[in-house]
């Protein structure tokens, strides 16, 4: 009985770290075969590299392009992947059982619920384990296919280090899931806290003395720690271990004293502060009203908490990182000009000894996209949701075409990919007033219209593919791989000059390769980016009118 | 939309999902100001059809017309007057139920609220809760306002009564007779007998995809099976009464013989009186024992269909 659980809980998943670890390879693979086709260059410019470059990417001098790609990738785009993988894992082991109404079905085998969540926690375990050894191979094959050499670099200490991190990420989502009953909240606090991470752990160290706030947070032992070139960290690996443990502890206190939901939400949150007194009038003013008055109006609704904390999120990031520039532009400096100049657009590293690159670099180049990702693919998803929810035929009992429908599905999505566009050129153009840094204001805006028109493209590729397949996951898998890819091709095969054409695939080339916040608009880019998302939403709209629906 | 049109007209529907048909060659007409009873057991097809209807799903060939427009080309026009209750029906479960009311009279326009606060309290339901913390009977009262808000002139209704307790059935079949008093028409989708025998006019009887009879509810219950129960002094051989004109079953318990017949009684009896009979009771059979008797009688294998090609799109 057990076996059958934690096998049907590795079926119902494997599919979705299979297309993680494929794609973790592809960029990989990409960024060395871009880096080796720059032959001697890229060695020469490797020896340049000052120390602390190799420290922040976790390069040693001998390890060659295949250190400077693994180091990004075990440094940012691996541990987003795996540990994103546990989380999702984690949260909808108990909480997903319970929201889907399936938990009574459970309960009701001769199975306690210690042995449940054991269950369960063994599955998460070897998804995370499985996919990390997976992973780790695949970067072995990358290497060997570009004809390079790993040379002293610790991919086993560095898969060890990666794997631990996400077994922590999903045992505090599969707690909190066990503890609330609820995914959505497990899922939600366990990527902010990855999410935080990483931004903490990226930025504490630039602020003198501020550096030990980062050994709090578990990215610390990722980059921190550098086991790339440094081996094992055992003493971190084993206060991750036991913190793990800890949480498992939570998970089985939680799961064994509380009543088991049969998939009735709880009191919405917003419901709970509205009903605080003291806080109706701020939470109603901020939520909004009931959305019913129409498919557009519902549509932007349904994504509006995701769409304040990304959107919110991403305005208030840019804006502390005006003062936050202002602060540190003397050691910035002192950094980057150790640097060579060949070697910042190598690896695509702005210039941050000027506010622009600072911007560029840390606010626009990862952070920017992922907002506007989140909230564009989810709102591009709007359509698909309504089949996967079975709310289709209602919605369609309305005298109002199928193209009707989708295209106000879509329109929302382009509202929202505006929308996070304003809030990045407000919260640019604050940073950019409050710490005075007179960056120009017209190539402020036309970062701004690029990131819309990154959201616009991100979004409208989930928008065609679910319209035209019918299936949420599959639309959601294609949207996530396109961002990533295209993520990968642009920062990574763009440093080829010679590969520079292949990188005109992904839409990133579009949204930053002209660098708007210096050179200003590039109204082909923006044509590209916008083009592109008309074209995909007409083909979703076309593909929707001519099938079945499901659900 | 000429009221000459039957309200439904399905002409030789086929869907088939790859190699599977779910619908195959279905006809039949409804007419205006008719309660339509639609059944079969599970996956018989019955929500195939109707997908097909409100043009969720589309025909492999064959063609649905609602008030004489076709179901794909004047899909838009269709739902203007038509209410639709899908089967095993999903709401949105972060909108109350008011909310989701409010939404879909927003897409469809010209809801008249007093209408829908009548709806609500003839079926008790409550409109201020999130419809993710209703219970599926108060569910299913959601769904069922939001068919009949409009005062649809066709209404569609996949499997209805799902959750409702009993007191909100009677008031619900109480609903759609006045409905249907006054000129509309109702498609009843269903899988149990007794709920259609209740309300409607006609039904039709679909099985593995293929609509097998159509049937007067009044001609329906002429055909309704008796029990007859004889007992006598001693044991009687069962084998005597298999083969007797109209005798479906015959079962033996000690002296006691219990069998099924329809038609007249003499010939069965003509066997019984050969032996000494004690006593003779006789009682009729519900209609969920004739629904499953129907069955027995037409179908007896996926590829045997007794009976099929004679009454098979049947019309009225």
């Amino acid at each position: 009985m057990l076996r059958s659980l934690y096998w049907k809980t590795l079926r119902d998943r494997w599919l979705g770290a299979l297309v993680g670890v494929a794609s973790l390879f592809l960029v990989a693979w990409m960024g060395l075969w871009a880096y080796s086709g720059m032959g001697d260059a890229a060695a020469e410019f490797i020896d340049t590299m000052p120390p602390v470059y190799q420290s922040l990417t976790g390069t040693t001098a001998d390890a060659g392009v295949a250190g400077l790609m693994l180091g990004q990738m075990f440094n940012f785009l691996a541990p987003f992947v795996v540990a994103g993988l546990g989380i999702s894992i984690g949260a909808g082991a108990i909480a997903g059982e319970e929201s889907q109404r399936t938990m009574s079905i459970l309960g009701s085998v001769p199975l306690s619920r210690t042995r449940l969540l054991g269950a369960k926690a063994l599955a998460i375990a070897t998804m995370v384990i499985v996919s990390s050894v997976v992973m780790w191979a695949s970067y072995v094959l990358a290497v060997l296919l570009v004809g390079g050499d790993v040379g002293s670099l610790d991919l086993a200490a560095a898969t060890l280090h990666l794997c631990v991190v996400a077994l922590f990420y999903a045992a505090m989502a599969l707690a909190i899931g066990a503890a609330t009953g609820s995914r959505g909240v497990a899922s939600g606090m366990a990527t902010a806290y990855l999410v935080s991470s990483f931004l903490v752990v990226g930025f504490a160290p630039l602020f003198d003395g501020w550096g030990i706030v980062a050994k709090f947070f578990p990215w610390y032992v990722l980059n921190g720690s550098q086991p790339l070139a440094n081996g094992v960290q055992w003493g971190q690996l084993s206060i991750l271990v036991a913190l793990i443990g800890g949480l498992m502890w939570v998970a089985w206190w939680r799961l064994n004293g509380r009543d088991l939901r049969e998939g009735e939400p709880r009191a919405h949150f917003v419901d709970r502060l509205r009903s605080d007194p003291r806080l109706t009038a701020v939470i109603s003013r901020l939520s909004g009203t009931g959305a019913t008055g129409g498919i557009g109006a519902k549509a932007l609704s349904d994504v509006r908490a995701l769409a304040i904390v990304a959107g919110g999120g991403i305005f208030v990031l840019l804006v502390v990182m005006g003062p936050m520039f202002t602060a540190m532009v003397d050691s910035l400096a002192g950094i980057v000009s150790a640097m060579p100049e060949a070697l910042l657009a190598m690896v695509g590293f702005a210039d941050y000894s000027t506010a622009q690159g600072w911007y560029h670099g840390e606010g626009l180049s990862v952070t920017g996209p992922i907002a506007i990702a989140v909230v564009t693919i989810s709102a591009g998803l709007g359509l698909v949701r309504e089949e996967r929810n079975r709310t289709i035929g209602l919605l369609h009992t309305a005298p109002i075409s199928r193209a009707a429908v989708a295209w106000r599905k879509a329109g929302a999505m382009v509202v929202l990919a505006g929308l996070m566009g304003v809030l990045i050129f407000a919260g640019l153009s604050l940073g950019n007033l409050i710490a005075g840094l007179s960056m120009d204001y017209g190539n402020i805006a036309a970062a701004s219209v690029l990131s819309a028109g990154l959201g616009c493209v991100l979004g409208a590729v989930a928008f065609a593919v679910g319209a035209v397949w019918g299936r949420t996951s599959v639309a959601l898998g294609v949207a996530i791989s396109v961002a990533l890819l295209g993520w990968g091709i642009n920062s990574f095969v763009a440093v080829n000059a010679s590969l520079e054409p292949f990188a005109r695939v992904s839409p990133f080339y579009y949204y930053s390769n002209n660098f708007p916040l210096v050179n200003g608009m590039d109204w082909g880019h923006a044509l590209v980016l916008f083009a592109a998302a008309a074209v995909l939403v007409a083909i979703g709209v076309f593909g929707y009118q001519r099938r079945d629906l499901r659900g | 939309m000429s009221a000459e049109n039957p309200a439904i007209r399905v002409v030789e529907l086929t869907k088939k999902f790859g190699d599977f048909t779910a619908v195959d060659s279905v006809s039949f007409d409804i007419a205006r100001g008719e309660i339509f009873g639609f059944l079969g057991p599970n996956g018989a097809g019955k929500s195939t059809t109707i997908r097909a209807l409100v043009d969720l799903i589309r025909p492999t060939s064959g063609r649905c017309e609602v008030l004489g427009l076709d179901s794909r080309k004047d899909s838009v026009e269709i739902r203007r007057h038509l209410g639709f209750l899908p089967a095993d029906l999903a709401l949105y479960p972060n909108l109350t139920g008011r909310q989701t009311l409010e939404f879909l009279a927003n897409l469809r326009g010209g809801v008249d609220w007093s209408w829908v606060s009548a709806l609500a309290d003839r079926l008790d339901a409550d409109l201020s809760k999130r419809v993710g913390e209703l219970s599926s009977g108060n569910r299913q009262k959601i769904g069922l306002i939001q068919a009949f808000m409009h005062r649809p002139t066709v209404v569609i209704l996949d499997e209805p009564i799902t959750g409702l307790d009993p007191l909100v059935q009677l008031e619900f079949h109480t609903l759609m007779r006045e409905h249907a008093s006054a000129g509309n028409t109702l498609f009843l989708s269903s899988h149990t007998i007794s709920e259609v025998e209740r309300v409607a006019d006609r039904v039709g009887f679909i099985r593995r995809g293929r609509l097998i009879s159509v049937e007067k509810m009044s001609e329906l219950q002429d055909k309704a099976l008796r029990r007859i129960t004889l007992e006598f002094a001693q044991p009687v051989p069962v084998t005597a009464f298999h083969g007797v004109e109209g005798v479906h079953e015959a079962s033996a318990s000690g002296a006691t013989i219990t069998a099924q017949y329809e038609g007249a009684m003499g010939p069965l009896l003509q066997v019984a009186t050969a032996y000494d009979v004690l006593s003779i009771s006789s009682a009729s059979v519900d209609l969920d024992e004739i629904f499953l008797e129907f069955y027995r009688d037409k179908v007896e294998g996926p590829d045997h269909e007794v009976g099929q090609g004679d009454s098979a799109g049947k019309k009225h």
